[in-house]
């Protein structure tokens, strides 16, 4: 098994979702443990694949394969197998698979004093499996048509899965709001990849590159496709403007937000961005305008994940900035850094998402962290867990995401304008910041009363927790080389002609690593010392704190919008539906018919002398006509 | 006095308007039947007085159909008889105006 069988590993998740949705009443538990092995399998899978790519030394695998075709327009379900779609496969069937595992435990409801799985614990396994395919479908893909319905699959299965618990309305309205939301941005993604196709006559993603590197598609044209393409990804990645249905996701089951944050739903934006990057550094515009979108969501998600008090929307807003940062560095061609962060955030985000569903699991379902505190002596864990993930995306050295962010860093400064940098390090200093907080309003001071029967979740929950605490200390050192032919990430994982190695410049590391810690100090400090000192920050601050609770009014911005603008379009284009379309079209037509019918009927008087009259009178006619014709 | 081929047209059109006449014009559905007879027979008027004015007239086409016609007509009157027959049971009478189902 090598390197051609790399379709396999999407395959899995395919069958297991007809299986399980067809057939699953017919097995134990309504099948929720073949979703597992489908999982496990396409990990397994993925190993090889990885064997045998890094044994053949390409750089680029492609596996054509025509699906159908159509006149001079071919569609292929090939693959590309690159060291961008390995590092997506890598994180996608390894957080996949913790996090099913993971829900094999939180999925269990106690109810009533005995523990049962959920009632349709068979469809949240076999959507699971449906997400993680398409998922890997869209890193996998070769040609946009089949990446775009990958995406839309996506996009579907995060739906159902946001609304899994479809008896609470909140749960309903955030399943609508993401899948409107996204929308919105997929519709431009279509119109960027039928720019793309009818430039360049082809679905290929690298023919397409081609054709827009050697400068066949005019500069326009790329840019205009590039921008919309982009508006896809912001919809997907959660980008500002079309950000506001993250927070709202988390209304899904946790294990769930683990899996859009880290692998299968957010990235895949990220995931666009840098596949068509070639694309993006033609059009220069379109590129800048990446890195501005990245900075602004970075910025507005930090400072969001500052004041929310909902443990699992802090770490929403958390995984806003950091695809923040990491749009950011691909607007500053950061591939390698921008790569890097996606898997290193991706561990450290899921093991913070876990760990909540830890907290919750326990906890009856409260995410307040203002009703938490001292979790650690009760769940020792979980604890360690959470902490980890938080100093990770804090960027504390020498943690995971510590060295991915000193990437982005370098990539920022050698790609952009300055002021990107000064901006990019006030948001390192806001997320260790908010870090801070939330690690220290949950898991330290003093245990409250209430919380004194909290205890550690199953092992089947706390085991893939303490797996991914352990790569979350261990796996940013993939950013060196290794030996055993591992020569760094940054040989591994680059776009272009070279790879680099792992760039260590003191100063900047020095800077980076006195931020971070020091906003995550600051944080212990604000909220160790006593809680006035906050108080009296949050009134001092009185007008900022206002705009950040009311989430900068974004959704009471696209609520006007809806309600002033959307629904008074629709009131007039239903009032001319009314009036015009169905009163004088269709209404009208008959109307015209039976008016008609009336008009004409006086004629027709039943009597066949008439009838007979009329048939002498032209044949009569007709015979003059003939005679004065030959006359 | 010689006959023309026209005298005979003449009469002809002349058989055919009266017959035109009655069937527009008379009530009694029998009337109308023997008004449609009247302009058959002043086809075959036409038809023999064609076939007697031919050059060839060992040919006698024109006289066959005529032969056919008045067949055929017998026919017919005796259907169209049976149908104002059934018409009277039904209704009482064979006043064609007050026929007019068909009316719109």
């Amino acid at each position: 098994m090598g390197i051609e069988e790399a379709w396999l590993i999407p395959t899995y998740g395919f069958i297991a979702f007809g299986v399980i949705a067809l057939l699953g009443r017919y097995f134990p538990s309504q099948g929720k443990h073949l979703s597992i092995i489908a999982i496990v399998a396409a990990f397994v899978t993925f190993w090889f694949v990885l064997f045998d790519f890094v044994g053949q030394g390409v750089a680029e695998y492609h596996l054509p394969r025509v699906w159908f075709s159509a006149g001079d327009i071919s569609v292929g379900s090939g693959m590309i197998v690159d060291s961008l779609t390995i590092v997506m496969l890598a994180l996608v069937t390894f957080v996949a698979a913790l996090v099913q595992i993971y829900s094999l435990g939180y999925m269990r409801h106690s109810h009533k004093g005995h523990v049962a799985d959920d009632p349709r614990i068979g469809w949240y396994f076999a959507v699971h499996s449906l997400f993680t395919a398409a998922m890997l479908t869209l890193v996998l893909a070769d040609n946009l048509l089949l990446l775009y319905l990958a995406w839309e699959l996506v996009g579907l299965c995060s739906y159902l899965l946001i609304g899994f618990w479809w008896e609470r309305k909140s749960a309903v309205n955030a399943s609508k709001k993401a899948f409107i939301a996204t929308r919105v941005g997929d519709v431009g993604l279509l119109i960027g990849i039928l720019i793309l196709v009818t430039e360049t006559g082809t679905f290929d993603i690298i023919s397409i590159i081609h054709a827009v590197e050697a400068g066949d598609v005019s500069e326009g044209k790329a840019t205009l496709a590039a921008f919309m393409i982009f508006l896809g990804a912001m919809g997907k990645s959660a980008q500002f403007p079309l950000h506001v249905w993250l927070p709202d996701a988390m209304e899904g089951p946790t294990p769930v937000s683990a899996l859009i944050h880290a692998a299968t739903m957010v990235t895949a934006g990220v995931f666009l961005v840098a596949r068509l990057l070639p694309i993006y550094e033609v059009a220069e515009s379109a590129q800048m305008f990446v890195a501005v979108i990245g900075i602004i969501t970075a910025l507005m998600g930090a400072t969001l994940a500052l004041v929310v008090t909902d443990l699992k929307r802090v770490l929403a807003y958390s995984t806003m900035s950091h695809l923040g940062f990491m749009m950011l560095t691909l607007g500053a061609s950061g591939f390698t850094a921008a790569g890097f962060h996606l898997l290193m955030h991706g561990l450290s985000k899921a093991m913070l998402f876990l760990s909540a569903g830890s907290i919750m699991h326990s906890m009856h379902d409260e995410t307040d962290i203002t009703k938490m505190g001292g979790l650690r002596h009760r769940m020792p864990i979980t604890g360690a867990a959470f902490t980890i993930g938080a100093l990770s995306l804090s960027g504390i050295a020498p943690l995971a995401a510590f060295w991915s962010k000193d990437e982005m860093l370098l990539a920022i400064q050698d790609g952009l304008n300055p002021a990107f940098l000064v901006l990019f390090l006030i948001a390192v200093v806001l997320s260790a910041l908010y870090m801070a907080r939330a690690t220290y309003l949950v898991f330290f001071g003093p245990l409250k009363p209430e919380n004194r029967d909290v205890h550690e979740s199953p092992a089947v929950m706390s085991v893939p927790l303490a797996i991914l605490a352990v790569l979350s200390v261990f796996a940013g050192f993939i950013a060196l080389p290794l030996g055993g032919g591992f020569e760094g990430i940054g040989q591994f994982l680059f776009h272009g002609e070279h790879g680099h190695d792992f760039e260590f410049q003191p100063g900047w590391t020095i800077v980076s690593i006195v931020l971070a810690t020091g906003g995550f100090a600051l944080g212990i400090w604000l909220y160790k010392s006593s809680r006035s000192s906050v108080d009296s920050l949050r009134t001092q601050l009185g007008p900022v704190h206002k705009l950040l609770i009311n989430r900068y009014y974004m959704d009471t911005l696209y609520q006007w919008f809806v309600d002033r603008v959307v629904l008074a379009l629709g009131r007039a284009v239903a009032l001319f539906d009314r009036t015009v379309v169905n009163d004088r079209g269709i209404n009208g037509s008959g109307l015209t018919v039976v008016e008609a019918g009336k008009r004409l009927r006086g004629h027709v008087t039943g009597l066949f002398a008439d009838y007979g009259l009329a048939m002498g009178a032209g044949v009569t006619a007709i015979a003059v006509y003939v005679w004065l014709r030959t006359a | 006095m010689t006959l023309e081929l026209v005298d005979f047209q003449i009469l002809a059109a002349a058989l055919f308007c009266l017959g035109l006449y009655g069937v527009l014009a008379r009530k009694s559905a029998v009337m109308v039947l023997m008004a449609v007879e009247l302009m058959l027979n002043a086809v075959n008027i036409n038809l023999v007085a064609f076939a007697a004015f031919r050059d060839v007239s060992s040919i006698v086409t024109g006289q066959v159909i005529v032969i056919f016609v008045i067949t055929v007509a017998a026919a017919e009157v005796g259907l169209a008889l049976a149908v104002i027959m059934r018409l009277f049971r039904r209704r009482g009478t064979v006043n064609v105006d007050e026929i007019d189902l068909m009316k719109g």
